[in-house]
């Protein structure tokens, strides 16, 4: 396997875009990421697209197929790739294999996604019977996503005495993050007490500690390093690539499962902790080499869990941490420079390539006011429906 | 709940003696239980990996809880509607289940001892009582849920 560089980031802003199509969308983080890597669709050798959940041409959704047939019909290789809320983490991982691999020098990988309303509906193609998990959560207790997480959140304030001011300061840190960024679509500060006054959607969770859905869309390109010598810029290294699935006894509540088999010793989201601990163990690192991360926060309780189900710090340990403003840029770890989820709002299967764009801009130092000092090394961690889970590890 | 109420997903759970228990499976290898039930062992360690059906009973203890403040998408029917609990149940067999909680909000506690029960979760002219499986709280023997 040969090295693989980042050669470009680029994307459409998260929003509500309803006069806009997805491959529209999906056109216009392609055009910006070819501009940002000074090159144009005729240099791509493939382009990888994480297909979309919700819509979508000739039956699986996005579609690499109709964005090139829009704009450059030249036989160029097409992957399209499920996984969920983690297919931009999987659509990386490939383009990252396919230019590791040898056999091509230059790949894009992309996602877009125009969301439905309101809580996320049960897809489309499994039997309305008991052997389906998303039919049952649904039709024997109405159980949304965010009820799931609102499990979890319960929890952890029964184990570690984790205080609804705190889960509110995790969502306030979001938005005071995103206020500097552009692409962001909830960019208004907030604060303590604006979250705490939100309607309870899911007790205890707030309507501002849990992420919106979105429209948006996010490309990244990748290539040689002889590819990246030419363009130029910084020569940032994809130092690992992991995906992985679900491991037995993860006791999570996991989306759209009814039950679960806890086993000791098993971590929680195991889909999420092996992608992130492979990625580790790739790029021949641990936490204290980590300079900033972008996670998966789908809700407040993502801040401060998933660092220690990673392993940054023991369980229980991330209120005190978010207090003394670890978890701020310019603290010990920066959490989600970009303002996360929950100030982006989910386009599920762009969002993973979005974490991505931001530990490019954060490397590169272009991220304005939200540039966390001195970024050297950033990871990226994502969940998708399913057991999916995936971790990119980007240093310069 | 009549005689003549049938479960929301058809071979839901199994009344007996008024007391529901869910149709699942468990592996005969390792002991695992599924609900729903599974076809296969999905224990890697498991070194006899074959699954018969089984009826969970459901006596447990309660891991967390939510209260859903919000009506969720329509594939959920309950009339009539209005807020209620979900909780997450650790069952005596090593799994951990959910269901709604058919518990007071303000008397329900993690740790609390609960039961299986069924709910009437609507009416139609055609099948009658529509129900579901809820958790309650184990009050002790010939409780009414």
């Amino acid at each position: 396997m040969r090295p693989v560089y980042l050669l470009g980031v680029g994307a459409h802003p998260w929003g509500k875009w309803p006069e806009k199509t997805q491959v529209a969308l999906a056109l216009h983080a392609m055009g910006a990421a070819l501009k940002d890597a000074a090159l144009d669709w005729k240099d791509l050798q493939g382009l990888v697209a994480a297909s979309s959940r919700f819509e979508g041409g000739m039956g699986w959704g996005l579609h690499a197929n109709e964005a090139v047939q829009a704009v450059a019909e030249r036989g160029i290789a097409c992957i399209n790739v499920g996984g969920a809320c983690a297919a931009g983490a999987i659509a990386f991982h490939t383009a990252h294999m396919m230019v590791a691999s040898g056999q091509y020098d230059v790949m894009a990988a992309m996602g877009a996604e125009r969301m439905p309303k309101g809580f996320i509906p049960r897809p489309p193609g499994s039997a309305d019977d008991i052997s389906d998990s998303d039919y049952l959560r649904w039709v024997t207790m109405g159980a949304t996503n965010p009820a799931y997480w609102a499990l979890e959140t319960r929890r952890r304030m029964h184990d570690f005495g984790t205080s609804a001011e705190t889960l509110a300061a995790a969502s306030v840190l979001m938005r005071r993050n995103a206020a500097h960024n552009p692409n962001a679509r909830f960019r208004t500060a907030s604060t303590v007490g604006e979250v705490l006054a939100s309607p309870v959607v899911s007790d205890p969770l707030h309507l501002l500690e849990i992420c919106a859905v979105s429209d948006g869309a996010a490309a990244v390109i990748l290539g040689t390093e002889a590819q990246a010598r030419r363009a130029g810029g910084p020569m940032i290294q994809v130092a690992a690539s992991a995906i992985a699935t679900g491991t037995f006894g993860d006791p999570a509540a996991r989306i759209p499962t009814v039950s679960a088999t806890p086993r000791f010793g098993v971590p929680h989201s195991s889909e999420v902790v092996s992608a992130v601990r492979r990625g580790w163990e790739i790029a021949g690192i641990g936490p204290g080499d980590i300079d900033l991360i972008e996670i998966a926060d789908n809700t407040a309780w993502h801040i401060l869990a998933w660092p220690e189900f990673f392993g940054f710090h023991a369980p229980g340990e991330s209120d005190r941490r978010l207090a003394d403003g670890e978890f701020e840029i310019g603290g010990s770890l920066p959490i989600n420079p970009s303002g996360g989820f929950l100030s982006f709002g989910e386009a599920t299967t762009a969002q993973a390539l979005m974490q991505v764009c931001e530990l490019g801009w954060q490397l590169r130092g272009q991220a304005g006011g939200r540039q966390v000092p001195d970024a050297r090394i950033a990871m990226s961690a994502v969940l998708g429906l399913g057991a999916n889970g995936g971790s990119v590890v980007l240093k310069l | 709940m009549t005689p003549s109420a049938v479960p929301v997903v058809e071979g839901l759970f199994e009344v007996e003696a008024g007391v529901p228990r869910l149709n699942g499976s468990r592996c005969v290898g390792c002991a695992a239980v599924y609900f729903p039930a599974s076809s296969n062992c999905r224990n890697p360690e498991c070194h006899d990996p074959h699954v018969a059906p089984a009826l969970i009973s459901g006596r447990g203890e309660l891991y967390s809880y939510t209260v859903q403040n919000y009506r969720p998408p329509p594939l959920f029917q309950m009339e009539p509607w209005a807020p209620y609990a979900i909780g997450l149940v650790d069952l005596a067999d090593g799994l951990r289940v959910m269901a709604m909680l058919s518990v007071p909000v303000e008397d329900i506690q993690i740790g609390m001892t609960v039961r299986l029960a069924a709910r009437t979760l609507y009416n139609t002219n055609e099948s009658g009582e529509v129900t579901t499986h809820v958790f309650v709280a184990d009050i002790g023997r010939g409780a009414v849920s």
